[in-house]
């Protein structure tokens, strides 16, 4: 199949690449890039596991083809801790034990960072609601809220 | 619990980091150089004779690199349907190419012809003799043909005297059952205790009822995956995300017929597993005859469609039980008899059956189990295979003898659980077990005794119970010049039991966890280890890591005895130095001292072993009580609150108790409220998130969890497996808190709003 050229950003990073169309922003970040901390447990959108932030905004990576995405600037997992600090959601994560196999957690986290960089005063009932895209089956969702509301209240009390 | 540092405490576990920075390498992220990409080809019909496989176009396909079907299996062994498939998705072939797409393309290119034979999804109609048939010699009795065989069989033993005229007697009455010859059966499991005839006459009142509950998949998030690389000597490298590596290194072994120090078998993070991650056919055996066939690693990795083909879910089944007890609230008789829908292959955990007697004392108790063939995928373990099933149907007929007999619920259970000392069936006594414990727990947690309820709303309440396994393992600890230590095993992290074993250590080390560090090798490298499931790691390696430790703590007192000139029995091993006790001069020797100082005597390093295989385990029991609303128009069910206790024995890491304990009850309640996999004559047609609904954070509240710890003399610490317990009672409390609110007795799963109102309307499926 034809291959088409593609300037993304990713990280901070700049890639030009040769992509052919049928790609997902998800396979390009996994086979072509090598960035593996995104994760496929559907490819049909209804999982969240493969979240990443698209100039700001949380998509679903398996939704979005990877020729659509260029120029664009993309944040992911890898992307999130800075000068080897953690970024306050991971670390709300790891203080709350917001994980257990950590499959869901990429997604969950940058679905919770993008969330909370947009409103960081939602209340729980809001965040709930909000997370609906994200499925992680072994928490059972109580300390991921215990995460996301930490860390909101974090980034509050520091900004 | 003060007497311990470590252990007991809310530690950060010794994956965080990796885990919240994308760094873990789960299966699909492992990508040698020159990977090719694996798929598999499935069959498109539930039931059908295979009249050809074409696979000439998909060959010319550029990329494509092999394809392969059973005939390029030299040992034989099946790993694809050849002359016929029995169900949707099956494995015919597999292709490997150079891209994921590619070989998808290639999949969809090969040509089957099929010749479409009748199917039978269901377990009641699976039985019946005008069902189409799977398997060779598969009838079997129902319970009172089986007895009367069993008369006639020992009737004709007795050749002393003449029993013809009995004899016949009985085979005449062996016609007064002609439904009870059983067609399709995988598996029988029978138990008789008692007399339930006698127990029932006894009673003043006896129920009876139906219990239908639905198959559903692990829905673990990671689909599986396996990279195998085969090199040219022959040796073999699997990557595998799977619970048991040593299971799937003797597996590969087996089904291939090569010798087992040819295979390596390196578990990866493993993405939630359940129970369902321990299949060696499903994508390990095709990865690696791609990779022997094409000189490549190659990956083979499901898509969420394909789990739900040809994953191994939990079955479900159907369940009749009957019950009797007294006006005073004693149960005297419980009689079962369920059909369990084990698909294609046997393999359904039919033996959980007996889980209906549950904790308490029933004195006849008689269980009669079948496994039945459909045109299904096979099953596999789900957390505490059986027991939600069997314990769904035990714990809603609870409920219903305690309205009948007007006896609160709590108090019902809290009459007729067993006490320490009780006989149990398995011949043995009861040990001490925090039964009433735990179920006065959560009463008291949720408020049960002054509860309240406004129209609508409704409480349940139930319990489960749950026996941890345990199996061989090996740990190794060194200790190093810097006082760290470091652990060597070779068992898989199931949400924190590396850090279990770690805080274990660092326990009995008297070091900081955080000076501890675990690694886990494959099988060429570390000890033998039993698969991580049936709640066994903290168990099971918790107790062999306890004895590494108490190795090297021996050696470590005998060098420093050695260093200090001092009797091994003056000393003692505190906050990472060894102490003189009660020298007047006080003196000590860290552990690092000690370590460096090991490497120049002629004993050697501070290394040790521990080797473990197994104890008797305690039960544990999880006990919960939920309260809901249901809106009587829409049907819609919702959860105001769920308060889950369980006995875990003693916690070794309560923060990761608790996630186990509310991941276990919300699995539970999706069970109960929402999953089904679905089936028809085309198989199964709900194979994605959106038709399988599985919760996400706003389908429920939060869930309390309440921590009770009675020990477990056998447990490390006291600690229980404590995985598997807490989904065993969440199907039974979501239905009874039901009926309390809508007045019915809703007996089959998912109570779904549909299923609600059907009820409600007076033609749902009411007791
Ligand atoms: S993998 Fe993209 S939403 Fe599931
Ligand atoms: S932590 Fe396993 S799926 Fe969320």
């Amino acid at each position: 199949m034809a291959k088409l050229p593609v300037s993304l950003t990713i990280n901070g990073d700049e890639h030009d690449l040769l992509i052919e169309p049928r790609k997902t922003l998800l396979a390009v970040l996994r086979d072509t890039i090598g960035l593996t901390g995104t994760k496929e447990g559907c490819s049909t959108g209804d999982c969240g596991a493969c979240t990443v932030i698209v100039d700001g905004k949380a998509v679903t990576s398996c939704m979005v083809l990877g020729v659509t995405a260029s120029g664009k600037e993309i944040t992911t997992i890898e992307g999130l801790a800075s000068d080897g600090e953690l970024h306050p959601v991971q670390q709300a994560f790891i203080e709350t034990g917001g994980y257990q196999c950590g499959f869901c957690t990429p997604g969950f986290i940058m679905a919770s960072k993008a969330l909370i960089d947009e409103n960081p005063d939602r209340t729980e009932e809001e965040f709930r609601y909000a997370l609906g895209g994200n499925i992680c089956r072994c928490t059972g969702y109580t300390k991921i809220l215990e995460a996301i509301l930490q860390a909101a209240e974090e980034v509050r009390s520091t900004s | 619990m003060s007497e311990h540092s470590v252990v007991g405490q809310k530690v950060t576990r010794v994956d965080a980091v990796e885990k919240v920075t994308g760094a873990a390498q789960y299966g699909a992220d492992v990508h040698p150089a020159g990977m090719l990409y694996g798929k598999i080809v499935r069959s498109k019909q539930a039931h059908a004779n295979i009249l050809s496989i074409d696979t000439s176009e998909a060959e010319k396909l550029p990329g494509v690199r092999a394809i392969i079907t059973q005939d390029d299996v030299p040992s034989g062994r099946r790993v694809f349907a050849t002359d016929k498939v029995l169900y949707l998705g099956e494995p015919l072939a597999a292709v490997a190419a150079t891209d994921p797409d590619i070989a998808e393309e290639a999949a969809e290119l090969i040509k089957i012809e099929y010749e479409v034979l009748p199917v039978v999804q269901d377990v009641t109609e699976a039985i019946k003799p005008s069902a189409p048939r799977f398997h060779g010699d598969d009838t079997k009795d129902g319970p009172n043909r089986r007895e009367i065989s069993t008369q006639i069989r020992k009737l004709s033993r007795d050749k002393e005297n003449d029993h013809s005229d009995e004899i016949s007697k009985l085979e005449a009455e062996l016609e007064n059952y002609p439904d009870e010859v059983y067609y399709n059966i995988s598996a029988e499991s029978h138990s008789d205790a008692g007399d339930v005839e006698k127990g029932f006459a006894e009673s003043d009142v006896v129920v009876e009822d139906t219990y239908i509950i639905p198959r559903v998949h692990q829905t673990y998030m990671e689909p599986h995956v396996s990279v195998a690389s085969a090199d040219s000597s022959g040796k073999i490298t699997v990557w595998a995300s799977t619970q048991g590596p040593f299971a799937i290194r003797s597996g590969i072994a087996g089904t291939l017929g090569i010798p087992l120090t040819q295979i390596n078998v390196i578990g990866t993070t493993m993405g939630g597993g359940f129970g369902g991650r321990f299949g060696v056919i499903i994508t390990h055996i095709p990865a690696v005859l791609l990779s022997q066939k094409t000189g490549r690693p190659v990956r083979v990795q499901m898509t969420r469609e394909e789990e739900f083909t040809d994953g191994r879910p939990a079955p479900g089944c159907v369940i009749k039980l009957k019950t009797g007890a007294t006006n005073d609230g004693r149960i005297l008789a419980r009689e079962a008899l369920a059909f369990w829908d084990s698909g294609s292959v046997s393999g359904a955990s039919i033996g959980s059956t007996i889980r209906v007697r549950g904790v308490y004392k029933i004195p006849n108790l008689k269980v009669d189990a079948y496994g039945v063939h459909t045109n299904k995928s096979g099953t596999a373990a789900y957390r505490a295979p059986g027991a939600p099933q069997a314990i769904f149907a035990g714990e809603s007929q609870l409920d219903e003898i305690a309205e009948r007999i007007g006896m609160d619920p709590v108090k019902f259970r809290l009459i007729n659980m067993r006490e320490e000392g009780d006989p149990v069936p398995a011949g043995s006594n009861e040990p001490k077990v925090g039964y009433k414990e735990t179920l006065e727990a959560v009463a008291d947690a949720a408020g049960w005794w002054d509860r309240e309820a406004d129209e609508n709303q409704g409480w349940g309440v139930a319990v489960g119970d749950w026996t941890n396994g345990c199996g061989p393992g090996g740990v190794y600890v060194s200790v190093h010049e810097d006082g760290s230590a470091r652990i060597f095993h070779g068992s898989m992290d199931i949400t924190g039991t590396d850090t279990a074993i770690s805080q274990i250590i660092a326990e009995i080390l008297t070091v900081p966890y955080e000076s501890v560090t675990i690694r886990r090798g494959d099988t060429d490298s570390a000890p033998y280890s039993t698969g991580s499931g049936g709640s066994v790691v903290t168990f099971t390696m918790g107790n062999t890591a306890k004895l590494a430790a108490e190795d090297a703590h021996r050696r470590i007192l005998e060098l420093a005895s050695e260093r200090l000139n001092t009797n091994m029995d003056d000393l003692e091993l505190k906050d990472g130095a060894v102490h003189v006790v009660s020298a007047e001069q006080p003196k000590s020797i860290s552990l690092g001292e000690l370590a460096a100082y090991s490497l120049s005597t002629t004993g050697g390093p501070i290394v040790g072993k521990g080797s473990f295989a197994r104890q008797a385990s305690t039960p544990a029991l999880a006990a919960q009580i939920a309260k809901v609303e249901v809106d009587p128009g829409t049907g819609r069910t919702r959860v105001l609150k769920l308060v889950a206790s369980q006995d875990v024995g003693f916690a070794i890491n309560p923060m990761a108790v608790e996630g186990q304990i509310e991941g276990g009850t919300v699995q539970g309640y999706a069970w109960a409220m929402m999953e089904e996999m679905q089936y028809d004559e085309n198989g199964n047609v709900n194979p994605g998130f959106v038709d399988y609904r599985v919760p996400t954070s706003a389908d429920l509240p939060t869930v309390e969890s309440v921590i009770v710890e009675v020990p477990a003399p056998n447990g490390p610490y006291g600690a229980k497996g404590v995985g598997e317990p807490p989904i065993t009672p969440t199907l039974a409390t979501m239905a009874n808190a039901v009926k309390d609110a809508i007045g019915i007795r809703i007996t089959e799963l998912p109570i779904k709003p549909e299923k609600v109102v059907d009820a409600l309307k007076g033609n749902g499926h009411s007791a």
